[in-house]
């Protein structure tokens, strides 16, 4: 078991070294095509009053006035010695910049998870398990929240929690009550998203005979869900999970915004306007690297989680919403 | 290198009980004030980099420099210079040398002393930067400076090149800032971190953080306030926050809910509500040139000075007071501000007559066609604008002129770009622009004539390169006046002129600064790039 898993790790690990590198040109790409450099935009601003000589030896100190692959070349070399360079528009260390940020995207993301996570299984257990209207008008939900922006919903907050009941202030954004509220608003959407999934998986484990079983030898439905249908059916969650880390970081950046958080979402916000070309390089990979690394570790759990995934051939695919599950799986048998 | 927020918070959580006492709706009646309180004021960004000859003269972070540094002259809202730490000052009689006499007892805030060594090592980085490394030259900087001494620790003598009437109102432009050397000695990057940074003003960065906030607090030893401002010794106000809160309704809501003081640049529709519910609403004019168009002189049509004239008087300037702006907007009355020493009432060449207007378009030619629009030669009378991206109200001032310009047959285009784009497509003078809308500070009349040409690297305004004796003329007399009083009736003749061939057409006054305070805190004062301190300020209960 563990020598094909080290190599499976190792190709991996290799692929995203790749796709990081692959962001990292891509990001300079498209940001040095764009007019402009955040040193001539300042300069070329008529309030600054500089003379056009004052402005070319700057420009010249800079290094801009080079041809474009040789600051890519520059900048790349530097990048793969671990040196992130300064800040264009704040001169100040790259690193320092993103280690400031960091913590607050973090806490927010993470939290909108622990949300997002808690909202799905409460709404999933919901529809199995309530009776009537009640289970069936649950089902809804994921569509609504889907539909809902989430900037829609934190300004909802900020006005009901933040100004009308004055729970949190404004202009403390990173608070314990604000992130709270930030962390609804990140995590309603990815719920719905994660509920979709439970939900169709409980209700194709809930037809299988192993839970009929389970039901006539009077099992509470409590102990039904948590005993027999919860484990086959989160299995797909973690795909989805792993899935939406992209939508958590990229939710997060928007939701940062309109609760006025400094997280990375704002640096890059600053950056991406100023057109901050080490900046933007350093979050795009950094952002890759999580990406990447959430996937990875997505991969190597399955086959503990599922003894049926080996790592051979084309059976190592993950396992994805109901309708693509096996469904030749065996019959499980209930020995509870 | 940032400090922890710990006490910020606590106290921000105290001010927060506080009014939660005081019951659902803030109290807006002002009690006594008293020593002490925090100032939590709302900001749109806190700018680029702090790296200080950078960041001077960025539109907010001026609102930070001005309470952490001093100045050595003081500029008011009239454009009055008065002694700051230069007590006095003389020059010769060529206007090419100065000397300046220190105040003493003057201390940075980590000890050194501000002396005359302190002010050379600053004007030497002010003029050339050290563009190397990545710091720029002040922009704004007399160009013709040359060099500076310490004649003794209290005397500094600064020479020029040429005539320079500019340099002492220069001193008190927000880039003249005065550093620490020790500071000014450090790397690019070592100067970007702003808790290092030492000053000399009444307030000391406690803590900050990029993008966020920036937390000063009083400097208890400060005893050297401007006396202009009626103020010396340390602040009343115990801390100033300046919180980066990006969505105008926003700040504007934290001011009227109680959870800060100040909002910075409110919207214009929104600030008479605002008073009559009791907040205070400054709008103080920074000294500079009024919002209004520069126009292309080579570009037809606007190379006749007939269709010039006609859009001179086309355009009803009291309409775009009383629809776009609020009674605290002032009308234009010459190219410059009327607050500006040497402005003079223009207002008799800016009166809206469309009479005028149509009588001169007919006369150069341009015929009303179908559907209005005049034409000549088959070619339609077109402007096109670009509205200008730092001003938040050019578009609808150039939606209503649209209008008003489109009932005599003007038929105008309006494009609106962002910073960068405007930045890199509409110059002064550019193929495609007729008319390049100005917004810019300047803090003496007398550099107003240099940039209009091209000579001395002029931004030549008009596109006339050299082709206008009158105005060349003008120019090279106003820059070698030795007097104010010499220069002042140039100034003048500069104006009429400018107006008279319609080069440049005002639309309004400027204000580019507002603010909406709580009216617990006064007294507050506003200097001659319109920034408010608050190191008079006090704030009630």
């Amino acid at each position: 078991m563990r020598h094909p898993y080290l190599v499976y790790a190792g190709r991996r690990l290799a692929q995203a070294v790749v796709v990081i590198l692959l962001t990292y040109v891509f990001t300079f790409v498209v940001v040095s095509i764009l007019p402009g450099d955040p040193v001539t935009n300042v300069l070329r601003d008529p309030q600054n009053g500089f003379s056009e000589e004052q402005i070319q030896a700057i420009v010249a100190a800079q290094g801009l006035d080079q041809p474009l692959l040789v600051q890519l070349w520059t900048a790349l070399t530097h990048f793969l010695s671990g040196d992130f360079g300064l800040s264009m528009r704040s001169s100040r260390p790259v690193a320092t910049l993103i280690a400031e940020v960091l913590p607050s995207t973090l806490a927010l993301a993470s939290a909108g998870l622990a949300v997002a996570l808690g909202l799905a299984f409460a709404i999933a257990y919901g529809t199995q398990f309530l009776p009537g209207r009640l289970g069936s008008g649950l089902r809804a939900l994921p569509s609504l929240f889907l539909s809902v922006p989430n900037f829609v919903i934190g300004l909802v907050l900020i006005h009901a929690f933040g100004f009308q009941l004055g729970l949190f202030r404004v202009i403390e954004p990173e608070s314990a009550w604000a992130t709270a509220f930030a962390a609804i608003a990140l995590g309603i959407p990815i719920s719905a998203q994660i509920a979709e999934v439970l939900i169709a998986n409980l209700d194709h484990e809930a037809r299988q005979d192993y839970a009929a079983v389970a039901r006539s030898r009077g099992l509470s439905p409590a102990r039904l869900f948590a005993r027999h249908l919860l484990k086959p059916s989160s299995l797909p969650v973690v795909t989805v999970i792993a899935l939406t880390v992209g939508e958590l970081l990229g939710g997060s950046l928007v939701t940062e915004a309109v609760f006025g958080r400094n997280g990375v979402g704002s640096l890059v916000q600053r950056s991406a306007a100023a057109q901050d070309l080490p900046v933007l390089q350093a979050v795009v990979a950094l952002a890759a690297l999580i990406f990447v690394l959430v996937n990875l570790a997505a991969d190597l759990v399955y086959p503990l989680l599922d003894p049926r995934i080996t790592l051979a051939g084309p059976a190592a695919r993950r396992p994805g919403k109901a309708d693509e599950a096996p469904h030749d799986a065996p019959l499980r048998t209930v020995t509870g | 290198m940032i400090e922890p927020l710990v006490p910020s918070r606590r106290r921000l959580l105290a001010a927060a009980t506080a009014l939660a006492l005081a019951g659902a709706a803030p109290a807006l009646a002002a009690g006594e004030p008293r020593p002490g309180g925090d100032v939590v004021f709302l900001i749109d960004s806190l700018g680029p980099t702090w790296i200080p000859n950078n960041s001077a003269i960025s539109s907010f972070q001026g609102h930070i420099w001005g309470h952490v540094t001093d100045k050595l002259v003081y500029v008011d809202a009239d454009g009055k210079v008065s002694p700051w730490l230069a007590k006095g000052w003389e020059q010769n009689a060529d206007a090419t040398e100065f000397t300046l006499h220190l105040r003493d007892g003057v201390t940075f805030s980590d000890g050194t002393p501000l002396d005359a060594s302190a002010v050379v090592a600053n004007l030497d980085i002010w003029h050339a930067g050290r563009i190397k490394e990545g710091i720029n030259p002040i922009g704004l900087f007399p160009k013709t400076y040359e060099r500076a001494e310490a004649i003794d620790a209290r005397t500094v003598k600064v020479v020029f090149r040429a005539p320079t009437l500019g340099f002492i109102p220069t001193l008190g432009y927000h880039g003249s800032i005065l550093i620490s050397p020790k500071t000014l000695a450090r790397p690019a990057s070592e100067q970007a971190d702003l808790a290092r940074t030492a000053g000399s003003g009444p307030f000391l960065v406690a803590a900050w953080k990029e993008g966020d906030f920036v937390r000063l607090v009083r400097r208890k030893d400060y005893a050297w306030g401007p006396q202009a401002v009626g103020r010396t010794g340390p602040a009343a106000i115990e801390s100033i926050t300046y919180k980066v809160v990006g969505e105008p309704s926003l700040r504007v809501a934290a001011v009227q809910s109680g959870q800060a003081d100040v909002a910075y640049n409110a919207s214009p529709q929104e600030l008479k509500s605002l008073k009559e519910a009791g907040f205070t609403v400054a709008t103080p004019r920074y000294l500079g040139f009024v919002n209004g168009w520069a126009i292309n002189t080579k570009l037809a049509p606007y190379d006749d000075v007939r269709v010039r004239r006609a859009l001179q008087a086309a355009i009803d300037r009291q309409e775009i007071l009383d629809t776009v702006y609020t009674p605290d907007w002032k009308a234009a009355t010459s190219f410059i501000q009327s607050n500006v020493p040497g402005a003079t009432d223009q207002s008799a060449r800016l009166a809206y007559d469309p009479g005028k207007a149509e009588r001169l378009l007919d006369e150069a030619g341009w015929v009303k066609g179908r559907g209005g629009i005049r034409a000549k030669g088959g070619k339609p009378l077109v402007l096109t604008l670009y509205a200008n991206p730092y001003l938040a109200t050019a578009k609808a001032v150039d939606e209503l002129i649209a209008q008003q310009l489109g009932r005599l047959g003007w038929k105008v285009e309006i494009r609106a770009y962002d910073v960068v784009t405007f930045g890199q497509k509409v110059q002064f003078g550019g193929p495609a622009v007729p008319a390049y809308e100005v917004t810019r500070s300047f803090i003496d009349a007398g550099t107003v004539a240099s940039i209009l040409t091209s000579a001395n690297n002029g931004e030549n305004w008009f596109a006339l390169g050299e082709g206008d004796p009158t105005i060349n003329d003008l120019r090279d007399r106003i820059a070698g006046a030795k007097t104010i009083a010499a220069r002042d009736p140039l100034l003048d003749e500069l104006q009429r002129y400018v107006l008279d061939q319609g080069y440049f057409i005002p639309r309004t006054q400027i204000v580019q600064r507002i603010y909406v305070q709580s009216p617990k805190l006064k007294g507050e004062t506003y200097n001659g790039i319109a920034y408010a301190s608050y190191y008079t300020a006090t704030k009630g209960e």
